[in-house]
């Protein structure tokens, strides 16, 4: 018997599929069926997570706080500040059993958000930087609108939801590919945060022309925000707030449904808050 | 940040990577025809003849290492499933290029043959779980040296 090594031929024991089109077909594949699942999983959540009592968020510990996150938060509203967040709040139709509690916070961080249970927090950063009355209804009435409409227990909800989804999937693979499909995640929630933006804006813009009957004072806050952004805005697709001019957009849109008169002059905030938030920096700044 | 360097280490594994396994095989087919004429065959039972041989083992290991790219996209596969072509090309250069090392001992010991060839692969991981870092492979078999050599 004679034995022999022969030349064998290439490719039996591999593929020609080139890898970079595979690499494609498999990374848009992964890509989108990820986002349809979050995406699908969002919206049965989101039908849900509104069920859940209003009473229930207030007695999640994050809630209850005299200090939050370092900063100390007052214990009483400055009476101008209160009378305003009444006026608003009043506005906004609230179900019942539904409380929004005003909270300030004497630091530099311009900055407001609403979360769960109602709370409301202002930072005195931001107070410092408006000048009309109605701008300060505008970030008022856009985070009460946020607790209106249960945006804090939606994407907490949302959060969660995600978090299990890629905890199931990212235990048979690699670190890059948990990276992956964790960027994926958070950029699928990214779109449901921002829509959640535009409805706060909508509720606070008519708030806006109930109480002064124009919407000027929305177009100038998101000026405002505009000009406090160092360097290019980011781009929106991965932001968790509209693009300031869509906003204006839409903010111009809605104004021209609603009757409004479009040249009256705003009412500036009262003289005696102004001086107070002087006062309130001079104070942080000594106990820095 | 994360995706310009993601896309860096990626375009540098798949152009490296590639430049690297094209190179390779030119290199095993040119020593796979000089070696053809020591066969190495994986019958357990050395030919019926007259001859008188001495006989020897030889060995033949490599480690072979996969590149970032090759690594991502075997990632997506454990995902979805299917063959892990990128992968396929590693074991399949690592198989024959240790086989060509162990052909390679057994020239060089004047042998005409080596039988009862044997192939063990093993991984050599990096310490992440569920990432392949490189593979071994070892070939082994017995060489048959004519004993007038």
């Amino acid at each position: 018997m004679e034995y022999s090594n022969p030349r064998i031929p290439e490719g039996i024991n591999t593929s020609k599929e080139h890898p970079l089109k595979e690499f494609v077909i498999l990374t848009s594949g992964v890509l989108f069926i990820i986002i349809a699942i979050i995406s699908g999983l969002v919206i049965t959540v989101d039908y849900f997570a509104d069920k859940i009592p209003f009473e229930w968020e207030k007695s999640i510990p994050v809630t209850r706080l005299s200090q939050f996150q370092g900063d100390t938060v007052a214990q009483t509203l400055p009476p101008y500040l209160d009378s305003v967040s009444k006026k608003v709040i009043q506005k906004m139709e609230l179900p019942e059993g539904m409380e929004i509690t005003v909270h300030y916070v004497n630091s530099d961080l311009v900055n407001a958000f609403a979360t769960l249970g109602g709370h409301v927090f202002l930072y005195r950063g931001l107070l410092e930087k408006l000048t009309y009355e109605e701008e300060l209804a505008m970030v008022i009435g856009h985070e009460a609108a946020h607790i209106r409409h249960r945006h804090p227990i939606l994407s907490t909800s949302h959060s969660i939801v995600v978090g299990i989804v890629l905890s199931v999937v990212s235990t048979s693979s690699a670190d890059a590919i948990n990276d992956l499909l964790g960027t994926t995640g958070q950029i699928s929630l990214l779109k449901f945060s921002r829509d959640f933006e535009y409805e706060a804006d909508e509720d606070a813009i008519a708030v806006l022309i109930e109480l002064y009957g124009h919407a000027d004072a929305a177009v100038s806050l998101f000026e405002l925000f505009k000009s406090q952004m160092t360097g290019a805005e980011p781009v929106e697709f991965l932001s968790t707030h509209p693009l300031n001019d869509n906003r204006i957009t839409r903010t111009r849109k809605l104004s021209q449904q609603v009757s409004s008169q479009t040249d009256v002059a705003m009412t500036p905030l009262d003289k005696s808050f102004v001086d107070w938030l002087q006062q309130q920096k001079r104070q942080a700044d000594r106990t820095e | 940040m994360d995706l310009i360097i993601f896309i860096s280490l990626m375009a540098l594994g798949y152009g490296f990577g590639r430049l690297a396994e094209k190179r390779h095989y030119k290199s095993i087919i040119l020593r796979e025809a000089a070696l053809s004429k020591l066969p190495a065959v994986a019958t357990r039972i050395p030919p019926p003849g007259h001859q008188a041989y001495d006989s020897q083992l030889v060995t033949g290991n490599v480690v072979v290492s996969v590149d970032y790219f090759k690594r991502f996209i075997a990632g997506l596969r454990n995902l979805v499933g299917g063959r892990m072509t990128s992968y396929e090309t590693l074991v399949d250069r690592a198989r024959r290029e240790a086989i060509l090392r162990m052909k390679r001992e057994a020239n060089r010991l004047g042998a005409k043959l080596v039988f009862n060839v044997k192939l063990e692969t093993s991984s050599i991981h990096k310490g992440r779980r569920n990432g392949i870092g490189s593979v071994e492979v070892l070939a082994y078999g017995t060489a048959l040296i004519p004993t007038d050599h």
